[in-house]
């Protein structure tokens, strides 16, 4: 397995808001975490990027244990984060954001190559490159966080609600381009209160209720789920 | 009204003035702006370095520039150790603002106990050099002076736009979390800034040392107009702080040609109470 | 009786104090030590005057200078140039600084993003410009004022007595005015702005009228501190009068005392003055100063709230055994069949409103039955939150109107929205920090619910801690609460207030099944209590349990209406919550 979780508990403050998680993405995979708002999804995303830290439980990434990493030694190991309402650096340009994608050595070296396969990705990015982060549209955000996440030549993805506060046909595109991702070579977890379209681009998921993991199997078999229709519509 | 030449000549020597406002007002707004410790303490490093001038140009007749040379990297270090005591205790803006007052007092006794609260005149012959242009005199020192505060302000400006380690900064500023996320360890390199931002006070205390007559009290003199400058020239904005100082140094010495030398002050804050209550995010 | 010594004590020790000091000129001893006393009066009522705003309210000014200046000139301008007796002066001194203060209050308290940092720089600011003009025009003029030719009244047998008793009556009065705001609804008010200035608008504080009053009192005072200070002097000039460090040594005296507490400024300004005075008296003046730089440090790093907050909450840890107050356990009664009316108790008619571009509310239309609970829901960023925020006032309509019990109550402010009747909470908990949990419930009693006698205000405090099951836990911070706790908390805040409408933000996300199922039935008892109810909420379960009524929104408009079950089987709201493969 590439990233690896075993009874994870995370938390804020005295607030504890993951119990007991376990979760695994192997390398390759499209990995999707469902679950209602307030389920404890973007909790569980911070911690596999390091920005919180694990209460209890075993986290490894390709066999390293993670648990003891330093945030910002995360992003070297091949963990690239993109966050839930795009957290762009708003009052830098568009080229700047993606370049801070590449900060560490290893991926500041491919960066003409990285940068090429973003604008390819996302031609719009590249006549918007000198325009501040903080003037583009929802969509356009959502490409640079996505870019910026891509520049760090990342082994695992993780994204963050990608399709929050987006018009329906770009949503489309967004899964799309994690499709995409994945056919590079990364792997993806993905977080989504959109169940469908997780569901649909994914190769296995979980089902994440009151910070705990209820239900996990193949997308197909948690459609048929008659308990998925009761977390969402309580009905 | 005064004549031509006279607001010339003010307009010039306000510019050159400016240039120490813009100066001094770098380092601050870079703390400021980008780690968000706002430090008053940082005049009070000036003028330990100006006196450290004055001392090793006066007793062990070392140049101005070799003294420099000596005194910017001390600065630095002092800028190190106070960011450690920042970062140790997670001082937020106003805890930042009391401490490094109460370290400006510190220093300001040192100084006084040290070489005590005479004036104090380092006398060279750069400071009588000047260049006539036309009607107008320029004085080489404020010259220098303006040229070395333009490079710093131009160099910084791009150190933080083109570098990899400036652009992790200003990241780091907006969101250090995700910054985090790409690897930016936001904590060393407040330590560079911090001790860069003493190094400027060390340098712009070698200018103070050659340009001004010393005295402890001094220290206080500066504040005032340099907040305005940093403030009107935008937190964490080297090309800002220092057009900004040229730009209070000028109105404030037409406003002393023009009307009462006494008047100046109000210009510079003005200037700043408008712009404040024009747009509260300038700062 | 043991006990009423006890607590009489510091009463008894405080008026034998005033009267040993009013007297001690009578003591013919030398003006050296009658001036070293006036000053620590000075400095006392200086930082305690600073601390009315800057402390209780958390706005840090560092332009205190300024209003003490003011009143420095007023008297000065007023003896010297017009005649005037200087005790007349002393009043007129403080009326102009309360003034001045009131007008700069009035502009920047407007600013609704107004920092503390950008208000620090702003009093700063004023300080130089009003230096700078008082320099300028003949109030100095540049050449100082004596004052040595204006009489003194012959208060007492001495020039310098005199000055004394003046300095310790203005002492005693700045005092007695911190004790009485500290006691008071005013700083009630001003301590809850200090802690979250959102949440004490909408429990029904006037901020901005609280603000501007507080400043004023503080100016005033300073100002009146002044005209005493320039018999003091003698010799005025702007350069000494003005100077910078006087703004800030005010501010260390009080941050060193405890700034939020009415005595903190005074203990912090006494050990100062002292220590300086110590070695002014010594020959090592200038050690001093850099000693009291040291003490200054060290307090902030370690002792960051101040003397008097430290002993107290070392007092306290050591009566942590002895629980004074509890509130009686209210069993939560099973709810009554409701009885709802259908009369509307809440109107929205074509709100819409917009962030710049966004357009978060697109004409909205809702009527809420009175006792009913409305259950409000919709897809993330469907724009519910910000509906509340629309109704409690926090935000202001861009178009529309919202009737609460047939008046219009869309464009006013959000304290006078909760004086009438609306209560909210928040779905991220948001105590005041810095208050017990009496005192939050308290708080939102005295500014929510009808006007009552603070033991009235307690009891009801008391009844709902009870109710939300808070019992015991009166006297504690909320950091010391668990976050479900911080839930009822909320809860407790909103009835206390004794709300017509209760606005419920995801109260019981975060919380786990049992906690859930608490919730569940303490909302059935609020609503068995008179309240109408209206709840957003992401917990599908909950809602459909709880609601009579559930309107779901969608991008911004309301999407559909009608009783939970039909309203979540319809097709429509499952492909917007599922997408539309899944409803088909």
């Amino acid at each position: 397995m590439l990233l690896e979780a075993r009874n994870l508990h995370v938390g804020y403050g005295d607030a504890t808001a993951i119990w007991d998680v376990s979760l695994d993405v192997d390398a390759g995979e499209i990995v999707s975490v469902i679950g209602p708002n307030g389920a404890g999804k973007t909790t569980l995303i911070n911690a596999m990027a390091g920005l919180l830290r694990c209460r209890g439980g075993e986290l490894s990434f390709d066999g390293a244990d993670m648990t003891r990493v330093r945030a910002h030694d995360y992003c070297g190991h091949g963990i690239a984060l993109v966050p839930e309402g795009r957290r762009l650096f708003v009052k830098m340009s568009v080229e700047e954001n993606l370049e801070l994608g590449c900060y560490l050595a290893a991926a500041r070296a491919h960066r003409q190559e990285s940068l090429e396969r973003v604008y390819g990705l996302f031609p719009i990015l590249r006549d918007k490159r000198r325009q501040l982060a903080g003037e583009l549209s929802g969509g356009q955000q959502q490409m640079v966080a996505i870019g910026r996440a891509l520049m760090a030549r990342p082994r695992i993805v993780l994204f963050d609600e990608p399709s929050l506060g987006l018009a329906p046909t770009i949503v489309d595109d967004m899964f799309d381009i994690i499709a995409r991702v994945r056919q590079d070579g990364a792997a993806v977890l993905l977080v989504e209160q959109n169940v469908l379209k997780a569901l649909d681009v994914a190769d296995r998921a979980y089902v994440l209720e009151q910070g705990r993991i209820v239900s996990t199997g193949l997308p197909t078999d948690l459609l048929q789920q008659p308990h998925i229709r009761e977390a969402y519509l309580g009905v | 009204m005064p004549s031509a030449t006279l607001l010339g000549q003010a307009l010039i020597s306000g510019v050159l003035a400016g240039g120490m406002y813009g100066l001094l007002a770098l380092g601050l707004s870079l703390s400021w702006g980008l780690l968000r410790l706002v430090n008053l303490s940082h005049f009070a490093l000036a003028f330990l370095a100006a006196y450290l001038t004055y001392e090793l140009g006066t007793t062990y007749h070392v140049a101005p520039w070799w003294a420099a040379a000596m005194v910017v990297p001390v600065m630095f270090v002092i800028g190190l150790a106070q960011h450690w005591l920042f970062d140790r205790f997670k001082v937020n803006e106003l805890a930042s603002l009391l401490i490094t007052f109460s370290f400006a007092v510190i220093l300001e006794v040192a100084i006084q106990l040290y070489w005590t609260a005479d004036y104090r005149r380092f006398e060279t012959h750069y400071s009588t050099l000047s260049i006539k242009w036309g009607a107008f005199y320029i004085p080489v020192l404020d010259l220098v002076l303006c040229l070395v505060a333009g490079v710093l302000a131009v160099g910084t400006w791009l150190w933080l736009r083109k570098t990899y380690v400036g652009k992790a900064l200003r990241a780091a500023a907006e969101d250090a979390d995700i910054a985090a996320a790409y690897g930016v360890d936001h904590k060393k390199l407040a330590y560079l800034l911090s001790g860069m931002g003493a190094a400027y006070a060390g340098i712009a205390g070698t200018f103070i040392a050659l340009i001004q007559t010393l005295a402890p009290a001094q220290i206080w003199v500066w504040l005032g107009g340099v907040f305005a400058v940093v403030i009107i020239g935008r937190l964490g904005n080297p090309l800002g702080a220092l057009l900004a100082g040229m730009l209070i140094g000028a109105s404030e010495s037409i406003a002393m040609a023009v009307l009462e030398p006494a008047w100046a002050p109000v210009v510079s804050f003005s200037v700043l109470i408008a712009i404040l209550l024009w747009d509260p995010e300038w700062l | 009786m043991a006990v009423n010594a006890a607590r009489d004590l510091p009463k008894a020790a405080a008026a034998a104090a005033i009267v040993a000091l009013a007297f001690l000129p009578m003591a013919k001893m030398p003006a050296f030590y009658e001036s070293f006393i006036y000053l620590i009066f000075f400095w006392v009522s200086l930082s305690t005057s600073w601390a009315l705003l800057s402390g209780f309210a958390g706005y840090f000014s560092l332009g205190h200078a300024a209003f003490f200046g003011v009143g420095v000139y007023t008297t000065a301008a007023l003896t010297t140039k017009f005649g005037m007796p200087f005790l007349v002066t002393v009043p007129v001194a403080a009326a102009l600084a309360a003034l001045l203060a009131a007008g700069i209050g009035a502009v920047v308290f407007r600013l609704r993003r107004l920092r503390g940092e950008l208000f620090a720089l702003l009093t700063l600011a004023v300080t130089f410009v009003i230096a700078t003009i008082i320099l300028n025009t003949p109030i100095d003029g540049g050449g100082g004022v004596f004052m040595s030719a204006v009489p003194l009244p012959d208060l007492m047998p001495t020039q310098t007595g005199t000055i004394y008793i003046l300095g310790f009556a203005m002492c005693v009065l700045t005092l007695a005015t911190a004790w009485w705001v500290a006691h008071s609804r005013l700083g009630l008010g001003l301590f809850a702005i200090h802690d979250d200035e959102d949440v004490a608008e909408a429990k029904g504080v006037p901020t901005f009228r609280y603000k501007i009053a507080a400043f004023a009192l503080s100016a005033g005072i300073a100002g009146a501190v002044g005209g005493i200070h320039a018999m003091y002097v003698g010799f005025i000039t702007v350069a000494g009068t003005f100077e910078l460090t006087v703004g800030l040594y005010v501010v260390l005296m009080s941050v060193l005392g405890g700034a939020r507490h009415w005595l903190g400024p005074a203990i912090g300004a006494t050990a100062i003055t002292a220590l300086l005075y110590a070695f002014i008296s010594g020959g090592e003046a200038i050690m001093g100063r850099a000693i009291v730089g040291l003490i200054l440090i060290a307090a902030i790093l370690w002792l960051p709230d101040g003397v008097i907050p430290a002993i107290q909450a070392w007092l306290k840890r050591r009566r942590a055994a002895a629980v004074t107050t509890r509130a009686a356990v209210v069993p939560v009664v099973a709810a009554a069949a409701p009885t709802i009316s259908e009369r509307s108790i809440l109107q929205v008619r074509g709100v819409t409103k917009h962030f710049g571009g966004l357009q978060a509310l697109a004409g909205v239309d809702l009527d809420v039955h009175e006792g009913e609970i409305f259950g409000l829901v919709g897809p993330n960023g469907s724009g519910k939150t910000t509906l509340i925020n629309v109704i409690s006032g926090f935000y202001p309509l861009t178009s529309g109107t919202i009737t609460l019990d047939g008046a219009e109550i869309g464009r006013d402010p959000a304290h006078e929205i909760a004086r009438r009747g609306v209560a909210r909470t928040y779905q991220i908990p948001r105590p005041f920090a810095n208050m017990t949990v009496l005192d939050n419930v308290a708080l939102c009693a005295t500014f929510g619910g009808p006007r009552r006698s603070k033991a009235e205000m307690r009891d009801e405090a008391l009844h709902w801690i009870g109710f939300t099951g808070l019992g015991g836990k009166e006297e504690v911070l909320p950091a010391g609460l668990n976050l479900h706790e911080r839930k009822f908390l909320e809860l407790a805040r909103a009835l206390a207030a004794r709300p017509k409408l209760l606005l419920l933000d995801e109260v019981l996300s975060g919380l786990n099944p049992t906690e859930i199922d608490n919730a569940i039935r303490l909302v059935r008892a609020i609503r068995a209590q008179g309240a109408t109810i209206v709840f957003v909420e992401h917990l599908m379960r909950a809602v459909v349990e709880l609601s009579d009524r559930v309107a779901v929104l969608n991008e911004g408009k309301l999407f559909a209406l009608g009783k939970p079950r039909e309203v979540m089987r319809d097709p429509r709201v499952v492909s917007i919550y599922l997408g539309k493969a899944y409803a088909a």
